[in-house]
């Protein structure tokens, strides 16, 4: 499970196996992703940020908790944590921008930015107003 | 029997502890995440995982990363059936002995993309479900095998474009019709067959529930909006399959033993075919002129299936 | 629990039956197969022990040759005991997961009762199957008789299993010649025989949930080379030393000798026929004929296919003056592989010997001791005059004009 490439050939684990965590781990399905052993092989450890060509800001102002963000979220990065949305993991983030379609706030709580915009108090500050409809 | 997770509503599902992990190689807006996180977050008990070659194995297992935080296993194209299978035996032949690692009892799950599922590993899944081994097999349908660039499969609508069946001057792409897996495995004696759809999660997690409580072997058939052999926006994954579901491309329905047939979710409004059709780029030139038979055709084939589908609900065969 | 059974020290077996046999005494966790002749008796025989409570594990009937090995793997990463028997086109059909098993280093066992490839179909035995194997990497056994189908089916579970090893292994035997021919055995006692194999420990098992793994990944330009230059490193090492270290250990228990080569009347030898499964004692039979006499004959079978026995063929080889390469498969366009890879081994003597290689036996045409003994004859002219006098390649009983292209 090195990461090398310049490793050599009986630097790595037999059978290409790859282990999640490096302890054992019990109960993994109840446990949180901050409190597990993960493994450098495991891909939480990875990010896939430059992917991203628009990035989801969230405004906690207008957020319900519904967590609609949550469960269409690809990939695992919404954070939500004792039922409310905390934020967004932008290691693992790909931009999609499904949790800004199904947000059902007016105005919306996610909204798609230029990935290079960097200062998010600003994008906050200037929010769209509510709609009307 | 494991006790069932208690998912009352959206809230309480989000205080799941997801077991797959991001940064995995799918698509943005890619629908199979959506469906393994549903199914993984369905319940709390330890999982031996396995996925045929398809989008879902080759973006979750590159060495030297792995997105899975249960075991799981890849061998070919048409045969993580017979894995899961062949563990499943293991974990049955070493309970009875007393040599089990640990004490606890694991769900089996295949997955396998429509091409695994329709086509190349049909006969593997068919002997798994003849010999009743205690596991879920999911489809991962999204009708296509977008892993190889947008080939068509059996699972490949009329009228889809394709790289295989593409639309051109004298062809209007895929001229037949899907196989419709969900009842031949239903003809196999399967105890639970079931149709899935992401965006209607609580349905979904009702019945991947069922599947884990049921014992033998059951049928998932999950459509996958694909973003990229579909052609929509990342962003639409939900909303195109919201019209996959509310125009009855996708009827969402389970059939227990072979026979009882329940649809479990009728649309407040049925939305017309060609709003389905009209979203995707693949059934672009379907809305040419020349085309409009096409487009009629998928209409009345849908209507039909869905009156089908009601027959056989209250028939009870 | 699974009832024993009591066996006789000498049974009467078929080399079905004996690697049944021995399936049964190693306990094995799940057994995932499917019947083709000849192999077709190995799975009967183990129904009939779990219809009779003398098997505890799992035996799953599958749909084809490919499930029995899918779900040979599945189990085997799961994590526990496994075996499986094919022939010919079911060996065929499971090529793909023979790759697969042995990349995901699961040691998996396997008889191989040979038998040819279609097409024209035929049910008989030839090395057709063996030989499409021989780039799998798999450890390849071959067994020449019923008794060594038995021995080595014991003995494959602990060479596989070693926790260095970690790779599948196959037992070939010759189809119908020695899986259907009832012979003598020599058997040890069920606990003798589990005893000696020793419980399966596990590695990396998928079913360890506390420790979960990720089995059958992809790897690309950056990692391939290397995962296939560790098992090419650990089939050459590890697995070739254990092999030898069982050898060893058996030989202690039972008295019964087996070694990378098999060496008969080779002391001295001016002449040698190089052969594999049955063939191998025809020619022994011919060979002690030739010794008295007074012709220096030897024959040698090879015992271990693969890891390739390069240096002992090299060594047995060195002073014999003229060797036949006997290859019991179409070569369809090349010389037979046992000629390519013995003349790999005596390029590298001082006096390389004088090699040529004869097909034979297609399809279980019959090798008799005639035959072998017109190779002698021609070999003993090649060792005389110090050159081949014959064609490089010939065809063994052939009906019709002689083959000749090399």
């Amino acid at each position: 499970m090195a990461k090398n490439e310049n490793n050599g050939w009986n630097d790595f684990d037999i059978g290409a196996l790859l282990f999640s965590f490096d302890k054992e781990t019990k109960n993994i399905a109840t446990t949180l992703q901050e409190d597990r052993p993960y493994s450098n092989s495991n891909s939480f450890t990875a990010s896939v940020a430059d992917w991203r060509v628009m990035k989801p800001v969230f405004n906690k102002e207008f957020c319900i908790d519904c967590q609609f963000c949550w469960i269409y979220c690809p990939d695992m990065s919404i954070i939500s944590r004792d039922k409310k949305m905390i934020g967004i993991d932008m290691d693992h983030c790909k931009g999609c921008g499904i949790c800004v379609e199904v947000c059902p706030t007016n105005p919306k709580s996610l909204l798609m930015y230029d990935e290079h915009l960097e200062d998010e108090e600003a994008l906050i500050a200037a929010w769209p107003a509510k709609e009307e409809k | 029997m494991s006790e069932i997770k208690k998912i009352k509503n959206l809230k309480e599902f989000s205080t799941s502890a997801d077991r797959f992990e991001g940064a995995n190689l799918l698509c943005p807006g890619c629908a199979h995440s959506i469906i393994v996180r549903e199914i993984l977050n369905a319940t709390n008990d330890d999982l031996i995982l396995g996925s045929s070659t398809g989008c879902l194995e080759v973006c979750t297992a590159v060495y030297p990363y792995t997105s899975w935080d249960n075991s799981w296993i890849h061998i070919g194209f048409e045969n993580s059936s017979t894995a899961i299978a062949g563990a499943e035996a293991m974990h049955k032949a070493k309970k009875r002995k007393g040599t089990l690692i640990s004490d606890r009892d694991p769900k089996f799950v295949a997955f396998g993309g429509d091409g695994s599922t329709y086509d190349i590993g049909f006969q593997w899944i068919s002997g798994c479900f003849e010999r009743g081994h205690d596991m879920m097999y999911v489809c991962l349908d999204n009708e296509v095998y977008a892993n190889t660039g947008g080939q068509r499969s059996s699972a490949t609508p009329i009228g889809s474009s394709t790289v295989t069946t593409p639309a051109g001057s004298h062809s209007y792409g895929e001229k037949k019709d899907k196989k419709d897996m969900l009842s031949i495995m239903a003809a196999h004696n399967a105890p639970y067959v079931a149709q899935v759809a992401p965006n209607k999660w609580k349905d979904m997690i009702k019945k991947i529930q069922t599947g884990f409580a049921t014992e033998g072997p059951v049928y998932i058939n999950a459509m996958s909006a694909c973003t990229t052999e579909w052609k929509f926006d990342p962003a639409d994954t939900i909303a195109v399959s919201d019209l996959a579901t509310d125009s009855l491309v996708f009827p969402l329905y389970e059939i227990i033993n072979g026979t009882e047939l329940n649809i479990t979710y009728r649309p407040k409004n049925i939305v017309p075919v060609k709003d389905y059709l009209g979203a995707q780029g693949r059934f672009k030139h379907l809305f040419k002129p020349e085309n409009a038979h096409v487009l009629d055709e998928w209409q009345k084939r849908t209507d039909a299936k869905w009156d089908l589908l009601q027959r056989r609900e209250e028939a009870r065969v | 629990m699974a009832d024993k059974i009591d066996l006789l020290d000498i049974e009467v077996w078929d080399g079905n039956m004996a690697a049944s046999q021995a399936m049964r005494q190693a306990q094995i966790d799940v057994v995932a197969a499917y019947p083709i002749t000849p192999s077709t008796p190995v799975v009967q025989n183990y129904s009939t022990f779990l219809a009779n409570n003398q098997i505890d594990g799992e035996f799953v009937m599958v749909e084809s040759e490919h499930a029995a090995m899918s779900g040979c793997v599945g189990a085997s990463a799961a994590g526990g005991r496994v075996a499986t028997a094919t022939s010919s086109q079911g060996f065929a059909l499971m090529c793909e997961v023979l790759y697969q098993a042995s990349g995901m280093r699961l040691p998996i066992v396997m008889h191989v009762v040979n038998r040819a490839l279609a097409a024209p179909l035929n049910v008989n035995g030839d090395h057709s199957d063996m030989y499409l194997g021989r780039d799998s990497g798999w450890i390849q056994a071959d067994a020449f008789n019923a008794q060594e189908a038995y021995d080595l089916g014991l003995m494959a579970f602990k060479i596989s299993e070693d926790h260095k090893v970690r790779l599948p292994m196959m037992i070939h035997q010759d189809g119908f010649m020695t899986s259907h021919t009832a012979q003598g055995v020599k058997t040890l006692s069920d606990d003798v025989a589990y005893n000696f194999i020793g419980e399966f420990k596990p590695m990396n098992a998928m079913l360890d949930l506390d420790r979960p793994a990720t089995h059958g990944v992809q790897t690309e330009e950056d990692y391939h080379y290397e995962f296939k230059a560790r098992q090419h490193h650990d089939l050459m090492t590890f697995a070739k030393a254990k092999t030898q270290e069982v050898f060893d250990e058996f030989e202690t228990l039972t008295g019964r000798k087996y070694s990378m080569i098999q060496e008969y009347d080779m002391e001295g030898a001016d002449i040698a026929i190089v052969c594999m499964g049955t063939s191998v004692e025809t020619a022994r039979l011919v060979a002690t004929d030739m010794r008295t006499k007074g012709i220096k004959a030897g024959v040698i079978g090879i015992r271990i296919i693969r890891p390739w026995p390069f240096e002992e063929i090299k060594e047995a080889l060195k002073d014999v003056k003229a060797v036949a390469a006997l290859d019991r498969s179409s070569p369809n366009g090349a010389l037979g592989m046992l000629y390519n890879e013995l003349a790999g081994c005596l390029l590298q003597n001082a006096k390389p010997s004088i090699l040529s290689n004869y097909v034979y036996g297609l399809g279980g045409r019959d090798l008799t001791k005639d035959n072998i003994k017109q190779v002698f004859t021609e070999l003993k002219a090649n060792a005389d005059t110090g050159k081949l006098t014959t064609p490089t390649q010939q065809w063994i009983s052939l009906n019709g004009e002689a083959l000749n292209f090399f």
